[in-house]
């Protein structure tokens, strides 16, 4: 019965055709995928075994899993129940000890080339990469294992995909995003902090249905959910090009909806798809609750900040030294300069002056 | 060779040893060595924290306006709880009074956590303890149903819809592809439900799994999303506008109305579902009343929570009590402070740490971290490969966290002690009904049964509270007063060149504190003592034992290889590892080096 | 008449300093006399001048705009659809950026046609010994450390230090920079985004280009600063036009000096 298919599985947990084509349908629209991508939807759940997935942590703090178990459409008992095998997470997982340590050796030797690793946390490589340790070996041995045979590996969240706030300076444990361990397999990055989870179940389905990875960008994360800013789909943008800002906390301009640009929202620098997707079922999204996107989605997005300037502090120049301040005080320096120097200039000049016209007299 | 620790636990570690590694269903990575007897009950426990990320370290330099989004970070499960804790402290530390609506939706935020995160925890982290999903195949669907309408008026109950659920597990369990439920316990003799009452509860793993995700839907209306919603120190970032231009910008009547429903919803969820489930299941396990206690019955230790008026965090004012019990003197409750240095400190004789002088603990405001990943000489294995670890050495990267020298339990069960001992009706009323339904003593809280039991009554509790907070935001509205944030002393310039704080807030999982120091704009250190570094912790100079390992001592085991009983108790405290092991103070390596010379 | 160096020139013609020697071996561009204490020299053509006064006002609205587009006005009242400002600030940035992108075309271009002069800026001929010690002296010079200084056709070794590290290469960085940027709101299917975007990627986070892009605004401010105080200086003091010769192409040499 290993291969038993999701159609079959559909079907024989009393589910009708019909739903099954329905479920095609809202899946293919909500990928943005024209109606003809339903019936491919269909005929890949009616044809494919359900695909094993090992679900490892690393340095994290389990927000992608907590994220992922929001999902709204597809629901996140049916991704475990009928599209994936969901055979090893940690965070769900009935099994502990050597009965869960047991399931990833048998399903790297048993699915060989044919599993997905999805991993949540990053190593840590400084002390012997033991500053996180499963099994009483170091995290990194067991998930270079984990993805000798895979198929592809999915590097959810921040942690994996850039190293998130353990690899902020100074990176004390040396953190490492996934991508710099694993170097021989496909990745796809699903950065955020965590991801939102309709993305997350988006691309599982994505890639379930036309059993190949998403287009990714140059970064490795999936065009579709990742190839614009979160500025440049703002509700609040109208306000942004109107030059109408929220300039304090809880002002008049806030409780209107302002743009949160003077609050130093990273919305125009960060690809991700909260101002599309939106939040929990699209509920809302940072900006639309008020507060500024810190950018998490972002490569080394908690080294840019502060979160409340728009522009970054810049290391190794002092306290509050952006680019501003930093430009501000050289060009004064140089005003300052040509002043002194002109004011010398001027007494040489007139000296000059004063010795050639007695060099005339004489 | 046996030894007994000051704290009155006797440990044998002659017998054989028991690893479990990873400790699955928790937050984090956690390791547990047990010794059993010959009759296979628990005589020695080690509770090994193998994970550490620097956090504090990393913290150092930044603007304490962002403190609250690193800190958060720490934990994804109890997600907000570090960041409110947070921008307690930096208020604390630079005098910002918030105004009384910020308080309120504070208190909603976190009474959304406790709600969500308890649920969560009973049914996706904790059932699979207690609940043989395989046995639930063999359940009669009719009676499943006549069960579950005996229990509660939860529409979802008819002989039909359990057929159908019974009919999708069967399927699934006959593809061999088992998912999440691979390799389980299943059919373990500590399994005691019948399978009717399995086949509801897999109904209820399902049903609150999908559940779970509207809960936190009051995060996204404030917060902007979950996990992971957004803070702000001086207040709360949603303004509020339901009554003139801009509106639909802001927090407004369609947002508060999503919250007000979905307040109802859980209260519905928890009380005909969660509830009946916890106590049905209960009565099966009525035998767990006596084991898994540790240091319940002893020493229980609460912060409070829940400021009933803003900027007011004296324990009159907090609906979470605050207070400590010794040696389990419920007649009386010690005043607790986190800013007195004799009460809260930490030692790292047994953990990976490095004090110039490791037979005295520190007050967090000059805690000191320096990781030192030693294994002491008995340890089995080798440094990248350890099979058996030597508890007489350091052996974890918690450390170990003591008030007034005392190992503290802390979580639901302390704080439901704390409110039975204060003879709070809220705490006290719903728990002598459990009791009695349950027919066991008061003692019967003492127990892995109690601790599970107080986190299901916390839980209804949040509901109420997050239904009474929601209430109260409304009348403020009413009355006028729309002010979420005060932005008076949001800008650098406005503070003091020195600083310092504490915050507090009750985890979903216990006690939880936050000391930072600014100087200069910046954060000069900052250092977090949480919940599961109290629950989890090794052993001190002393060598008084953690919570969990004295929880585990005395447990018997049917299969020591299988090990169910391990998993209950370590369940019912709900550890969040990569909370507890984050310590690093740079500020106190200076005073480490003033202490060498 | 002192000596006159040109320092277009790769012959190394060796140094005149006590600037007795009557020798002008520019004389190929002199004009005999413009009047009795001034000798001339045609220097920079039509094309460069014109360039550079397009190029002062495409730098000025740049950082003008692009200050505003960093720490932006004070907000507007009103609707939304009512207003545009900072949709104004931004489209008079990129105006002015591509003006000044395809001014430094059009001054790659001259370069490679026009006269030598035109194409001094491009190169910093620092391995060469006199370059280097003229260098040296003009640094000495600006320090009070020289009595006279010594005069050029095209740009001194210092302006030329200043020209070229200072502006050219800060505007090519501007540039691709400014470009890399535009290409994120003109999309993944732009011209733009298929010739700059690369620059992202050398960061990862593209707040960090917005952030050096800043740094390059204050580098070239910081040389605005300096450009004009020294061109204002060297006219007064070095006996040669500096200001005037971005008016008429003429470089007049005081004779007396």
């Amino acid at each position: 019965m290993g291969d038993a298919t999701f159609y079959d599985l559909f079907r024989r947990q009393g589910i009708s055709r019909r739903s099954i084509l329905k479920f095609c349908g809202l899946t293919a629209a909500s990928l943005g995928l024209p109606p003809a991508a339903a019936a491919q939807i269909a005929q890949a759940l009616e044809t494919k075994p359900r695909i094993p997935v090992l679900w490892l942590h690393g340095l994290e703090c389990t927000c992608c899993s907590e994220s992922f178990i929001r999902s709204g459409h597809p629901l996140v008992k049916d991704v475990v129940l009928s599209m994936i095998s969901l055979d090893y997470d940690d965070t769900i997982m009935a099994a502990a000890g050597h009965q869960a340590e047991a399931i990833i050796e048998e399903i790297v030797e048993t699915y060989k080339g044919r599993y997905i690793v999805a991993v949540e946390g990053n190593p840590p490589l400084a002390n012997d990469g033991m500053y996180c340790i499963v099994g009483g070996k170091p995290f990194v041995e067991r998930l270079r294992y984990a993805c000798r045979d895979a198929q592809a590996v999915i590097a959810w969240g921040s942690c994996a995909s850039n190293g998130c706030v353990q690899a902020a300076r100074p990176n004390p444990t040396q953190a490492t995003p996934v991508h710099k361990v694993i170097t021989d397999k496909p990745i796809v990055k699903v950065p955020g902090c965590p991801p939102i989870a309709e993305v997350m179940t988006g691309v599982i389905s994505y890639i379930l249905t036309f059993e190949r990875l998403p287009e990714l960008d140059r970064q490795g994360r999936p065009m579709m959910f990742y190839s614009q800013r979160i500025h440049d789909k703002c509700y609040r943008r109208a306000h942004f090009d109107a030059g109408q800002y929220v300039e304090k906390w809880d002002d008049e301009n806030a409780r209107k909806g302002f743009c949160l640009y003077k609050m130093g929202c990273k919305g125009p620098t960060t690809y991700n798809a909260c101002s599309t997707v939106g939040w929990n079922d699209g509920i809302s999204f940072p900006i639309k609750s008020g507060h500024g996107c810190i950018g998490c989605s972002e490569e080394g997005f908690w080294d840019k900040g502060p979160f409340y300037s728009r522009l970054t502090q810049v290391a190794g120049f002092g306290i509050e030294a952006n680019a501003d301040t930093i430009g501000r005080t050289a060009a004064t320096g140089a005003l300052a300069v040509a002043a002194v120097h002109g004011g010398l200039s001027a007494v040489k000049r007139l000296r000059d002056t004063r010795q050639r016209d007695k060099d005339e007299q004489g | 060779m046996t030894i007994t620790t000051p704290n009155g636990f006797t440990l044998d570690p002659s017998g054989k040893r028991v690893v479990i590694d990873p400790v699955t269903r928790i937050e984090g990575h956690l390791r547990l060595e047990v010794n059993v007897d010959s009759a296979n009950v628990i005589r020695n426990a080690v509770s090994v924290g193998t994970m550490w990320r620097g956090l504090e370290m990393i913290l150092k330099d930044r603007d304490p306006r962002d403190a609250w989004a690193f800190t958060q970070r720490i934990c994804g499960v109890c997600t907000g709880t570090h960041a409110l804790t947070s921008v307690r402290a930096v208020e604390a530390a630079l005098g910002i009074p918030i105004p009384e609506n910020a308080n309120t939706i504070r208190n909603i935020m976190q009474a959304t956590l406790y709600t969500h995160d308890h649920l969560v925890h009973f049914y996706h982290l904790h059932a699979l303890d207690w609940v043989d999903v395989l046995s639930a195949l063999k359940a009669d669907p009719n009676a499943t149903s006549a069960l579950a309408r005996s229990l509660s008026s939860w529409p979802l109950s008819s002989p039909g819809y359990f057929k159908d659920l019974q009919l999708r597990l069967t399927r699934f369990v006959e593809s061999g592809q088992l998912g999440p439920f691979k390799n389980g316990y299943w059919g373990h003799p500590a399994y005691k439900l019948p399978p009717e009452a399995n086949l509801m509860a897999v109904a209820h793993y399902l049903e609150a799994l999908t559940f779970q995700k509207e809960i936190v839907k009051i995060h996204t209306v404030f917060g902007g999303k979950n996990p992971h919603p957004n803070w702000l120190v001086g207040g709360v970032p949603s303004a509020i506008n339901v009554d003139s231009v801009g509106a639909v910008g802001a927090v407004n009547m369609e947002r508060l109305d999503l919250v007000s429903s979905i307040i109802d919803r859980a209260i519905e969820f928890i009380e005909q579902v969660y509830i009946p489930d916890l106590l049905a299941v209960a009565s099966f396990y009525k035998d767990w009343a006596q084991w898994g206690g540790g240091l319940a019955g002893r020493n229980l230790l609460c912060y409070g929570d829940f400021p009933e008026k803003a900027n007011d965090y004296g324990a009159d004012n907090l609906a979470f009590p605050r207070g400590a019990i010794i040696d389990g003197n419920l007649n009386e409750i010690h005043q607790v402070s986190l800013d007195d240095p004799d009460q809260i400190r930490e030692f790292v004789t047994h953990s990976w740490y490095k004090y110039p002088d490791e037979g005295k603990g520190l007050h967090p405001y000059d805690g000191i971290t320096e990781p030192n990943f030693v294994l002491g000489p008995a340890t089995e294995g080798k440094k990248t490969d350890i099979r058996r670890i030597d508890e007489g050495a350091k052996y974890s990267y918690l450390k170990a966290p003591r008030w007034r020298g005392h190992a503290m339990e802390v979580g639901p069960l302390a704080r439901w002690v704390m409110g039975y001992a204060q003879g709070r009706p809220d705490y006290k009323e719903p728990t002598d009904a459990v009791l009695k339904k349950l027919g066991v003593p008061v003692g019967a809280l003492f127990s892995t049964l109690g601790r599970t039991a107080a986190r299901g009554l916390e839980c209804q509790w949040s509901a109420h509270k997050l239904k009474g907070y929601f209430n109260k935001l409304m009348a403020t509205l009413k009355a006028g007063d729309f002010a979420t944030a005060n932005a008076d002393k949001w800008e650098p310039a406005s503070w003091p060149r020195a600083a310092r704080g504490s915050g507090f807030s009750e985890a979903p999982r216990g006690a939880l504190g936050h000391w930072v120091q600014i100087a200069d704009g910046r954060i000069a250190n900052y250092q977090c003592v949480v919940p599961t570094t109290w629950n989890g912790s090794p052993r001190d100079p002393q060598g008084n034992i953690g919570a969990y390992e004295a929880a585990l001592l005395g447990t018997p085991m049917a299969d020591p290889s299988r090990p169910l009983e391990i998993l209950r108790t370590i369940h019912s405290f709900d550890p969040c590892l990569a909370c507890s092991t984050h310590i690093m103070g740079p500020d106190g390596q200076e005073k480490a080096v003033v202490r060498v010379l | 008449m002192g000596y006159i160096f040109d320092s277009t020139s790769a012959v190394d013609q060796g140094a005149d300093p006590d600037g007795k020697k009557e020798n002008f071996y520019a004389d190929d561009y002199a004009k005999p006399v413009v009047a009795d204490e001034y000798r001339s020299v045609y220097v920079y053509e039509a094309p460069i001048r014109l360039w550079h006064w397009v190029n002062v006002c495409a730098v000025i609205t740049l950082m003008i705009t692009g200050y505003l587009i960093g720490v932006p006005l004070p907000s507007a009242n009103g609707e939304a659809s009512e207003w545009f400002v900072m949709g104004y600030i931004r489209y008079a940035h990129f105006a002015a950026g591509y003006v000044f992108a395809v001014g430094i075309l059009v001054r790659f271009w001259w370069g490679a046609v026009g006269n030598r002069f035109a194409r001094q800026v491009f190169y910093l001929p620092i391995w060469s010994r006199r370059w280097t010690s003229e260098l040296a002296y003009q640094l000495r010079w600006q320090t009070f450390l020289e009595r006279k200084p010594l005069r050029y056709l095209g740009h001194n070794p210092l302006a030329h230090v200043a020209m070229t590290a200072l502006f050219l290469y800060p505007a090519l960085f501007m540039i691709a920079t400014g470009f890399a940027m535009y290409s994120e709101a003109a999309g993944r299917d732009s011209w733009q985004h298929a010739i700059f975007y690369w620059v992202i990627d050398i960061w990862g986070n593209t707040i960090d280009v917005h952030l050096w892009h800043r740094m390059g605004m204050w580098t070239i401010a910081c040389f605005v600063i300096v450009h004009v105080y020294a061109a204002v200086r060297e006219d007064i003091m070095s006996g040669q036009s500096v200001i005037g010769v971005m008016f008429n192409g003429e470089r007049l040499f005081k004779r007396k000096f």
